[in-house]
């Protein structure tokens, strides 16, 4: 499997929100344990999309310098549930935090406009150059963000 | 990749209390992406570690029939910046449950120490199952043979 996500951002705002895309797949692995004979999209890999967005969204408003490494959810709520063949929208804003060295978040999926995801959720910020490599994840966000020039 | 975050099951206790262990090594397949220069093991891991282990004390207490299903997780700390190659033990516990629904709670110790906890979690319980497929299930996942079930 390859733990990527989020196949394509859609929208940045700097400082606002961040909006994307999970397509949720057949052939994902984790569909043939989630659940045997019952494919549903687990709940934490909805959350874990919601943290990779706010990971896409701190590098890009940062020139990528950082990345987000989540700490702490204050609550999750997971609604109905997400089906192989659906288009899961997602979108992560800032909101308050009371200790100034975290970083809080509302992340929100929704499949055809129906919730399938309200988190509030913390982290930090850990400099990007430390685990990846920075040019390699510029291009990827190209990619996701389907900028990158026909050649 | 097979989306199960436990190894084995140690102990368990109707309607009480599950302990666990998973042990986290570099091969695990979601750390190829997470990341390129340096394996850390995703935070979100441990809640669905979590989430299993307790998931199936509250199957095996309603006697493999129905399932359950984590609708709402609170209070919730994880580990950011784990590097694998440690045995998380883990530990769940029911606060609550009926036919319907379970509350509960579950922590993750790593060699007695508590790094991670979720003091709240919610299942939805699902009651269209096949009790003998999730009793065989069980037994292959938990590694337990000797499971005393009032009503096999």
């Amino acid at each position: 499997m390859r733990y990527l996500l989020i196949d394509h951002i859609t929208e940045l705002e700097p400082g606002k929100v961040i909006r994307g895309v999970k397509n949720v797949a057949m052939s994902e692995d984790f569909l043939e344990f989630h659940f045997p004979r019952n494919p549903i999209m687990p709940g934490v890999m909805l959350l874990e999309a919601l943290t990779q967005l706010t990971g896409w969204y701190e590098a890009a408003s940062s020139d990528f310098k950082s990345w987000f490494l989540i700490s702490r959810v204050r609550k999750s709520n997971f609604y109905g549930f997400a089906f192989p063949g659906d288009q899961v929208e997602l979108e992560v804003e800032p909101i308050e935090s009371e200790d100034p060295s975290v970083r809080a978040y509302r992340g929100r999926g929704t499949v055809n406009g129906k919730k399938k995801i309200v988190a509030d959720f913390e982290g930090t910020l850990i400099p990007l150059d430390e685990i990846e490599d920075v040019q390699g994840q510029k291009r990827f966000y190209q990619v996701l963000r389907r900028e990158l020039k026909q050649r | 990749m097979r989306f199960l975050y436990y190894d084995r099951v140690d102990s368990l206790d109707k309607n009480v209390k599950i302990a666990g262990a998973k042990t986290f090594t570099l091969s695990e397949e979601f750390l190829r992406s997470h990341f390129r220069k340096q394996a850390l093991v995703p935070g979100v891991i441990y809640i669905e570690a979590m989430a299993q282990l307790l998931g199936w004390l509250i199957i095996y207490s309603h006697d493999f029939n129905l399932s359950a299903v984590m609708s709402l997780v609170e209070d919730v700390k994880v580990p950011p910046a784990l590097r694998p190659g440690f045995t998380a033990e883990i530990h769940g516990e029911i606060i609550s449950t009926s036919r319907r629904d379970s509350l509960g709670r579950a922590w993750i110790t790593i060699d007695g120490e508590v790094v991670a906890s979720m003091n709240r979690i919610i299942y939805s319980h699902v009651h269209k199952v096949n009790p003998q497929d999730l009793r065989d299930l069980f037994y292959y996942y938990s590694g337990i043979r000797t499971v005393s079930s009032e009503n096999a």
